[in-house]
């Protein structure tokens, strides 16, 4: 679990609470005044907060501090020093550099979509500042989730562009957060796969949700756009079809099963979190689609319930996560709905049974 | 003073990208042997712990390498995760993408 900090809870402000408490001990008298006063604001909405409960309208207008994120993006400058410098702060106007902006935007976008359609208040529901760090090492072809920041590479530019490009991937990084805050699924084998397809399916939501699109509409593809023209592919992942996104004399072809008959057992990549993960994610595409309509209204609410659901262990497999979708879904929309069967249904697709 | 070395992990698993390579000093110009040599001298690649570092509680998506240095005699192997706080063993990580990135692009002509 995450550390409980004063610092997580101080939300009703623009800057982060580090800083204006920095300014209040730093700054000219008028600035002094300002922060403290912010500070003391803050305070006072802090004592009034309280958690979302279903009915209640998803912006309430009394409470601020719910619904407001607090965003700050960090530079590596190139090194591999976390978390590097503050290059833009919440409510902070662009900065022109391409990544910083694209991770603040994608931060807030990621915070809406799960503070609009769920009524989370950021990773930890409990209005959990977001910080990310970009520009992180030389030629760094990767993004991680830390267990408290994002952190993007720029890329190499010969096969990968910056990580910043996709929003799904932003989504993706924040989702670990949640997935941490929840359910602390273990980051190995069948746990970790169900890890990794939680962050696939909210970052891809997080993208249907900007763009607009039904599960019909969508994509469905992790990471488009991550690649450069070199590569002979067009994603990481296809939660549509596991195993189709690339094939290139580089990289290799996309390892993902698409059906448990094809299950990879390795000890590579952390027992295959990244790999066996296409089995999880083609269920929930094959959920969004059969059910129609925005994928985050049906399938994304039943997924999101299974990710909170107290029989969801750390070491959970697919059999007991399906289970408890298909559980989630008769609770949601009655026993016997055909929402519950087309659960159930797709993932006897995939080939795990749920009686 | 021969290297391996293996990349793991990441966002996604590619399998291209996690075969070991290895890289052996004497078919390097004399220039470059040096400064690898250089690079696991300053690291004190030998006195490394064998776990120097693993992925924090609830992390994800982070890389992991293997290294293994053979020279005179000796063998050590290091598993090291992203980020690498040790500058000098970062140095020598560093060195050891670029060059695992050039060495898969004269295999791959097809
Ligand atoms: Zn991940």
């Amino acid at each position: 679990m995450y550390q409980r900090t004063a610092q997580r809870h101080s939300l009703f402000c623009i800057l982060p609470p580090h800083i204006l408490r920095s300014i209040a001990q730093n700054g000219t008298a008028q600035q002094r005044t300002a922060s403290m006063q912010t500070l003391a604001i803050d305070h006072t909405f802090r004592a009034l907060r309280t958690r979302p409960r279903l009915g209640v309208p998803a912006r309430p207008r009394m409470l601020p501090a719910e619904g407001m994120k607090v965003r700050t993006i960090f530079d590596a400058r190139h090194t591999q020093t976390l978390p590097g410098e503050v290059v833009r702060i919440e409510g902070g106007p662009p900065t022109g550099d391409v990544a910083v902006d694209e991770a603040y935007d994608g931060l807030g976008a990621t915070y809406d979509f799960f503070w609009e359609i769920f009524e989370r208040n950021s990773i930890d529901d409990e209005g959990m500042p977001l910080d990310a760090t970009v520009h992180f090492g030389q030629n760094y072809d990767n993004a991680f989730w830390d267990g408290q920041r994002m952190v993007f590479g720029d890329g190499d530019g010969d096969l990968f562009n910056r990580f910043t490009i996709s929003l799904d991937i932003i989504g993706h990084e924040l989702a670990h957060g949640v997935t941490e805050d929840e359910a602390q699924l273990i980051y190995f084998f069948q746990a970790g796969a169900l890890n990794e397809s939680m962050s696939d399916v909210f970052g891809s939501l997080v993208k249907q949700y900007v763009l607009g699109q039904t599960a019909e509409q969508a994509d469905w593809l992790i990471g488009a756009g991550l690649f450069t023209a070199n590569v002979n592919g067009v994603a990481l992942r296809s939660m549509k079809a596991p195993g189709t996104a690339y094939n290139d004399p580089v990289l290799g072809k996309d390892p993902q099963p698409a059906h448990l008959r094809d299950f990879v057992r390795t000890f590579e990549d952390n027992g295959g979190v990244h790999i066996n993960s296409g089995i999880p994610n083609r269920a929930f595409y094959l959920a969004a689609t059969k059910l129609g309509g925005y994928a985050w209204e049906k399938a994304g609410r039943v997924w999101y319930e299974t990710l909170r659901d107290s029989r969801l262990r750390p070491n959970s497999g697919f059999q007991r996560f399906a289970r408890l979708t298909v559980s989630n879904a008769a609770r949601l929309f009655g026993a016997g709905s055909a929402e519950e069967q087309v659960v159930r249904q797709s993932w006897s697709e995939v080939g795990i049974m749920i009686h | 003073m021969r290297i391996r070395f293996k990349t793991e992990g990441g966002i996604a698993h590619f399998p291209g990208l996690s075969q070991p390579v290895t890289i052996d000093c004497d078919q390097l110009p004399t220039q470059e042997a040096r400064e690898v040599e250089q690079l696991v001298a300053d690291a004190r690649f030998f006195a490394l712990p064998a776990g120097a570092g693993a992925g924090r509680q609830g992390a994800a998506d982070y890389r992991h390498y293997t290294i293994t240095v053979e020279a005179e005699g000796r063998r050590h192997t290091v598993q090291v995760s992203d980020p690498v706080a040790d500058p000098a063993l970062q140095r020598l990580v560093a060195y050891l993408q670029a060059k695992a990135r050039a060495l898969r692009r004269v295999r791959s002509p097809e």
